[in-house]
């Protein structure tokens, strides 16, 4: 068992089919699995979204990254997987698991901006505003090429 | 005492007594012998006579049987003893759980039955079996059980041949990653690569490792060929996704062929070896392809080994020849010497050209002997010639990978007597390609002996200037493909000039490849070539006539 807490960026184009219902769906049910999984795996980080992209920042000991990454890897919602970073790391740059809506569409930001109020998206300290930055970047800048 | 002969539950019961009965009570030494070991008897057993009737039991079979299930199983025991008369076997699983073997033998009395718990035998058998069948390293089945799956399949006459697809998954550049990441990540990562395949697959699908980084799958039970180009697709895209393990971001692409078995196909080898075919293809359309078997690639594969099996006995045959081109010095206007080529005169196929066979001879190495061959026939003609003449010898990567070469040269050279200054090896850039370095050793070594050494086909390929600057090359040979071109091609003449003035820096000679016009001679003289080769002087001659061409062209020359 490794526990040494590392640290995984990266980002995916969103394969989610359908209209917003559909994405409402799919959205929710990453959401629960989410919630319901990371907690378990001692798992923190951000996930963040729009219609074009998926960025993600996954911390904790290492074989749960790895496990959680592999399980993620597998899903037909997104494609296309893109790693920044895989390191080792002596904090946690987010001190629980947080998803949130960024995007440019005004009707998604209607359908989706509750989310980050319901996981309560927070960074912590310098170093989680900086990753936060950097994959909020990705998604607006991805956001139309990925579509 | 008389026999029991009351109800068999009280028989049973009684027959816990110890003491025999006096009918089977002992009359001699020996029968007390027998009676003892059957009394102490790890297996359970008894006797029972043609009615039924428990006549003596020993403690084993007591206990074991002492309980309704035992009367059941006498009564059974019994019926089937009467209809077969010889001794039977059979296992039988009890009420509780354990499955035992029993043995009946027919004695004076009626029967002897002897019966064993192999239950924890069976498990065994069963988890060595299992084991025998599973791949230790991803938990899934191995090679044995894929093969045999398939022939059931393959053989079971209800299973719909158009619904299942073979495909068989081969990992690129695994090798190269084990030896770089160790062979825990290895492993740890052929465990992650199965468990995708796993999770791609419906539930009655069968996933095997067959060998190093090679899964085999086999889907059933769907519509084909749509179901299998899915499935094909999306291992593929799973494969290649990007894999987290042991801390370390691993990138691997996964390569697939496919093959639908044909109605009746029934031989798991062939359909094994057809996916293979298409896997090889797939490799070659390049990483993380898929391709299905094609009847064409069978005709291919068998086209190749009638080639090379006509190619291993030509040499004995003596199907070979070697002609001679020769070699102009432009500014002597004297033919400097000959390039020794292999033609090969076979007799069901023709003249077969060296594009056609070379590589073949290459990657199945049988260019070594013919390199041999090749070498010391061309000594052999050259040591003839007047000594102005070298003979120039194509040798290969693959001969330069042989150990043997220097000393075949050597030996060549001492057979035939030639000057090795007279010798030219002709080498192409893939022998420097080389990583070991060993090839330049050699070189060094062949080149202290006196043997000239030419670079061959410049201009194609890296045409890397750090190989002329690694090895002090006497002759660059210009491709054909540069010299051929120039009348309208300002790049392909911008190229061969720059190769005749780095040839004249580097004080090695430069020759022209494939002039076969005045036109075209004029201009790679112009550009700075010292010598020429092509059909504009002579196309290769058999060894005899290079005696006459030399003459007439002295004597035509003097005019
Ligand atoms: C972009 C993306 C991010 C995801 N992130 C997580 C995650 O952080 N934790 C998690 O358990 N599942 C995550 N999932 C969902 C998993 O792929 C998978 O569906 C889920 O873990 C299944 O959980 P369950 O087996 O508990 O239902 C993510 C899916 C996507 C498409």
């Amino acid at each position: 068992m490794h526990s040494q807490l590392y640290r995984l960026v990266y980002f995916s184009k969103n394969r989610i089919v359908g209209g917003p219902a559909a994405i409402t769906v799919e959205i929710d049910s990453i959401l629960r699995s989410s919630q319901r999984n990371n907690t378990r795996m001692d798992i923190t980080g951000a996930l963040i979204f729009n219609t074009g992209i998926f960025a993600q920042v996954l911390e904790g000991p290492r074989d749960s990254v790895e496990a959680t990454f592999e399980k993620i890897q597998q899903d037909v919602r997104h494609s296309d997987v893109q790693v920044l970073a895989f390191d080792a790391t002596d904090q946690r740059a987010f001190a629980r698991w947080s998803m949130g809506y960024f995007g440019r569409s005004r009707e998604s930001q209607d359908l989706f901006g509750h989310i980050a109020a319901a996981t309560g998206f927070t960074t912590a300290g310098l170093e989680g505003a900086r990753i936060f930055e950097i994959i909020r970047d990705i998604a607006f800048e991805e956001e139309g090429r990925a579509a | 005492m008389p026999i029991r002969a009351k109800s068999q539950s009280l028989a049973l019961a009684k027959s816990s007594k110890r003491r025999p009965p006096a009918a089977l009570r002992a009359q001699q030494p020996a029968d007390a012998l027998a009676l003892s070991v059957f009394m102490q008897m790890k297996r359970a057993a008894a006797v029972v006579d043609h009615d039924g009737r428990l006549l003596l039991s020993n403690s084993v079979f007591d206990e074991l049987f002492g309980a309704e299930g035992g009367n059941a199983m006498l009564a059974r025991i019994n019926g089937e003893a009467g209809r077969n008369a010889g001794k039977t076997s059979r296992q039988e699983r009890f009420p509780n759980g354990r499955t035992f073997e029993i043995e009946t033998f027919p004695v004076d009395q009626g029967w002897l039955i002897a019966a064993g718990d192999v239950t924890d035998h069976l498990a065994g058998q069963a988890r060595a079996a299992e084991a025998a069948r599973t791949d230790g390293i991803t938990g899934l089945g191995n090679r044995l059980m894929f093969r045999e799956q398939l022939t059931r399949l393959l053989h079971n006459p209800d299973s719909a041949a158009a619904t299942v697809a073979l495909l068989v998954v081969d990992l690129d550049r695994f090798k190269a990653l084990n030896a770089s990441l160790g062979r825990k990540v290895g492993d740890a990562l052929l465990g992650l690569v199965g468990k995708r395949i796993r999770s791609a697959v419906a539930a009655g699908d069968t996933v095997a490792r067959l060998e190093a980084d090679k899964f085999g799958i086999i889907q059933v039970g769907q519509p084909q060929p749509q179901s299998a180009d899915a499935l094909a697709i999306r291992l593929v895209d799973l494969i290649g996704r990007a894999y987290l393990c042991d801390g370390q971001l691993i990138n691997v692409a996964g390569s697939i062929g496919v093959v639908l078995p044909s109605p009746g196909a029934q031989d798991c080898d062939h359909l094994l070896k057809n996916a293979d075919l298409a896997l090889g293809r797939a490799k070659k359309d390049g990483h993380g392809s898929y391709r299905f078997f094609e009847a064409e690639m069978d005709e291919r594969m068998q086209a190749r080994r009638h080639l090379e099996i006509d190619l291993r006995r030509a040499l004995a045959l003596r199907e070979f020849v070697l002609v001679y081109q020769p070699q102009v010095n432009l500014r002597t206007n004297t033919v400097t010497g000959f390039e020794a080529l292999l033609r090969w005169q076979c007799p069901t196929r023709g003249a077969v050209s060296p594009l056609d066979f070379i590589p073949l001879a290459e990657e199945t190495g049988v260019i070594i002997p013919i390199g041999e061959w090749v070498l010391r026939t061309a000594c052999r003609e050259a040591a003839k010639w007047s000594p102005a003449h070298i003979v120039a010898v194509n040798v290969s990567a693959v001969q330069f990978g042989n150990p043997n070469l220097v000393s075949t040269i050597i030996s060549a050279l001492a057979e035939s007597g030639l000057d090795p200054r007279r010798l030219e090896l002709e080498i192409t850039e893939s022998v420097m390609l080389d990583a070991r370095g060993t090839a330049h050793a050699v070189l060094q070594v062949l080149r202290t002996m006196g043997v000239r050494v030419a670079l061959d086909d410049f201009g194609t390929g890296y045409s890397s200037l750090g190989y002329l600057r690694s090895f002090p090359f006497d002759k660059i040979k210009i491709d054909q493909s540069f010299v051929r071109g120039t009348s309208n091609d300002p790049v392909g003449a911008a190229i061969v000039r720059a190769i005749a003035e780095l040839g004249q820096s580097l004080g090695m000679a430069t020759v022209a490849e494939g002039v076969e016009t005045a036109d075209q001679l004029a201009r790679v003289a112009s550009d700075g070539c010292t010598e020429v080769q092509g059909y504009y002087f002579s196309r290769p001659m058999a060894p005899d006539q290079i005696e006459s061409y030399l003459s007439t062209r002295n004597r035509t020359n003097l005019l």
